[in-house]
């Protein structure tokens, strides 16, 4: 089973600003960009204080500059877009360091548009942005809900 | 008559002033042109991406700058058929631009130079071999078929990545410009798993070049792996003369003055 959880920022998002402006020159109808950093760990049972172990972890969060938030699921939330290598190594060690329990880890960034109600933008216009901007296919692929 | 080049700075680039110091000594007009200064781009003969972190590498590699003003000019002079050379960081950004291999629309990449197999940043002297026919690719006229240029390798996103089908077009139509060599010019593997062992690309026209070591990093005796050894030796006389990746920038101003006299 797989375990999954968010990473985002507390002070402000360079990346998040940088895709924003980008997308903005793109054309993309954009107010507003979310991004985190998703985790996925793959795991032989569920780890009652994996939460615990990986939020010790500074490589994935500094409780400084970062939130962690558990996920219910391993795929992307309605109007969300994670962002994958399509040919991603099998990684088992963080920081260098091995989690007890934790057979292999996964990592995507996710994406977020908002429009200036706050609301996801449309469908077509995300699909834009991912397309233009935000994958690369080359050696990537887009995760849509 | 002189030929002029644009060495573009983004923010976050930090190979500038090593480039300009090669375009320099084999008798181009160097100017350094910043972000904010699209504008000026028109007058030049040709252009040079150097290395860096463009944008930090925020979003990928070479992403951001792609898409930033200063490109535009520049898309539009290779469409031209200027020269248009990226080193590292600005290999990176002519893959993501669509300028190199430039088999699919601008700006709708094709291939990657994406995050090294090892996952980290590697910095290694290595060799590359001219994989092209030289005849094909001005800026790299000159140059002897097969040649071998040293260069350092520094870089955390090195390795060509694409679709199956797209690599084999890579090799079939002539798009693989260097590849990774010994100092004979035997195959060796790529330090950063890159495919087909890929240490450059260039466009089916043969007017932008992407390669992803560093020639001006190897480009005079002070800077060639033995260095140390040659001062060991009391060779210090010569650390300053014009060594290995030289080669590579000689043969891009005959391709330049060669167009500015035409």
């Amino acid at each position: 089973m797989t375990q999954t959880f968010a990473v985002t920022l507390t002070i402000p998002d360079n990346e998040a600003f940088t895709a924003f402006e980008t997308l903005a020159r793109l054309g993309i109808p954009v107010a507003r960009v979310v991004r985190a950093d998703i985790w996925l760990f793959v795991v032989d049972a569920p780890a009652g204080d994996l939460t615990a172990t990986i939020s010790s972890i500074e490589t994935i969060h500094n409780p400084n500059k970062h939130r962690l938030l558990a996920r219910d699921s391993d795929r992307p939330a309605p109007g969300e877009v994670w962002i994958a290598s399509r040919d991603e190594a099998r990684v088992t060690l963080v920081g260098g360091r091995a989690i007890p329990g934790v057979r292999a880890i996964r990592r995507r960034t996710a994406w977020r548009l908002l429009d200036d109600s706050g609301r996801d933008i449309a469908p077509a216009d995300l699909e834009r942005a991912v397309e233009t901007f935000l994958c690369n296919p080359a050696f990537q692929v887009a995760i849509t809900a | 008559m002189t030929g002029t080049v644009a060495v573009l700075v983004f923010p976050g680039t930090n190979s500038e002033d090593e480039t300009l110091r090669a375009v320099r000594a084999v008798g181009l007009e160097g100017e350094l042109v910043h972000w904010s200064q699209p504008e000026k781009l028109a007058r030049f003969d040709a252009y040079i991406l150097p290395g860096g972190f463009a944008y930090e590498d925020r979003i990928r590699a070479g992403a951001v700058a792609a898409h930033d003003a200063l490109m535009d000019p520049v898309i539009e002079a290779a469409q031209a058929g200027k020269y248009v050379l990226g080193i590292c960081n600005g290999a990176q950004i002519l893959a993501e631009a669509g300028l190199v291999p430039g088999t699919g629309p601008l700006r709708r990449p094709t291939a990657a130079f994406a995050p090294n197999a090892s996952g980290r940043f590697q910095s290694v002297h290595v060799h590359v071999r001219l994989a092209v026919d030289p005849g094909r690719v001005p800026i790299l006229a000159g140059i002897e078929p097969g040649a071998v240029i040293p260069a350092w390798a520094s870089h955390g996103d090195g390795r060509l990545a694409a679709p199956e089908a797209e690599l084999a077009r890579i090799e079939r139509d002539g798009h693989l410009a260097f590849v990774y060599c010994d100092r004979d010019g035997n195959p060796v593997a790529a330090p950063n798993g890159s495919a087909l062992s890929c240490a450059g690309l260039v466009n089916a026209e043969g007017n932008v070049l992407a390669v992803m070591p560093h020639p001006e990093r190897d480009a005079w005796t002070f800077q060639h792996l033995d260095a140390t050894r040659d001062a060991v030796r009391g060779n210090t006389e010569e650390t300053l003369a014009p060594s290995g990746g030289i080669v590579f920038f000689e043969a891009f101003a005959r391709a330049v003055l060669a167009e500015a006299i035409a």
